[in-house]
């Protein structure tokens, strides 16, 4: 009796190793960041990058479903996902842009406006403009208050301004219909 | 040789630290030795396990600018970890939070520390030898 517990305990121990660590070889070591879900929009005031005299804060988002991209034009990725967000813009999805710059060092400054503003219109008419409008996060502290942690990522604001997800990585064609159409669509109809 | 490069890493790692340092300047020495402590505790959520110290991502220099503002403004290091939290999850911070999900990683380690006493004593007692017989074997030795 005892010699078959001695086998079956370490048999066991083992089975149950291998199966923690082979499911770990196929998780997604990547972070993701779910604390934001759920939650209110932090409150902003925050320009249109193009016409930095308009000034938006949360009301922007109240009243319907909208995607919140951030992006900006240094970001390759963010020039892969543009064509794809432009065909949503033209299926009348309203897009958002959170403008993320890199090379404004809020310590040291960098880029003058008029430079980030022919950049971004010189990108958008290349790759397509999705964007009702732009935000500019300056010193990239909203993003910091979003729990952003580059560039790109999006995020489902619902009609009463509250953050229904948070997408680290680009949005193509199966990640939308995997995973942000659903979601998008249940506060659509909501 | 060997020598050498022990000599060139050490000068590199030393010259890293002073840089980062150089940067981010407190008059208080205890602000800045809470802000080396958070800056390698908090964890950079671009990077594949790294802390924000080490790391040159934006998002980590980002994070290192405010750890230094909070500092400055007075934040202890709870306050701080707190506002970290908030924004990135518990992802952020090396030491994981006491809940059901993480119980098992502070468990784990006690409980095979417990099993490998319990194992180590019950084997020490099952070796003690039978007194009975042991009087048998000298006896039979001496009638040899």
């Amino acid at each position: 009796m005892k010699k078959i517990w001695l086998f079956i305990l370490p048999l066991i121990a083992f089975v149950a190793m291998t199966v923690f660590l082979l499911s770990g070889l196929f998780s997604d070591p990547r972070y993701q960041n779910e604390v934001q879900q759920d939650r209110a929009l932090p409150p902003f005031k925050l320009a249109d990058v193009m016409q930095p005299a308009k000034q938006y804060d949360e009301s922007l988002f109240h009243g319907q479903v909208t995607l919140l991209n951030v992006w900006g034009v240094w970001c390759v990725t963010c020039a892969v996902e543009l064509p794809f967000l432009t065909q949503l813009k033209e299926q009348g999805i309203p897009i958002v842009g959170l403008y993320y710059e890199q090379e404004l060092d809020p310590d040291f400054g960098g880029k003058s406006l008029p430079q980030i503003q022919s950049e971004i219109t010189q990108q958008l008419s290349k790759l397509g403009n999705p964007y009702q409008i732009n935000l500019f996060d300056q010193d990239r502290s909203y993003s910091m208050d979003l729990g952003v942690t580059g560039a790109p990522e999006t995020f489902i604001i619902d009609k009463q301004g509250i953050i229904r997800l948070h997408h680290i990585g680009d949005v193509n064609q199966r990640v939308w219909q995997n995973k942000i159409a659903p979601v998008y669509q249940q506060w659509v109809n909501q | 040789m060997k020598k050498l490069m022990v000599l060139f890493f050490a000068w590199v790692t030393v010259f890293s630290v002073a840089a980062t340092e150089e940067q981010f300047k407190f008059t208080d020495m205890q602000q800045q030795q809470l802000f080396r402590e958070l800056t390698h505790e908090l964890r950079c959520p671009k990077c594949q396990n790294q802390n924000i110290a080490d790391s040159n991502a934006l998002v980590a220099q980002d994070l290192k600018r405010k750890v230094y503002q909070l500092v400055s403004q007075g934040k202890n290091k709870t306050q701080v970890v707190d506002y970290m939290k908030q924004r990135y999850g518990e992802f952020v911070y090396y030491q994981p939070a006491l809940t059901p999900a993480t119980f098992i990683l502070w468990a784990l380690p006690a409980f095979i520390v417990v099993l490998g006493l319990i194992v180590l004593f019950r084997k020490r007692a099952s070796q003690d030898i039978d007194p009975d017989k042991l009087a048998q074997a000298k006896k039979l030795l001496e009638d040899e």
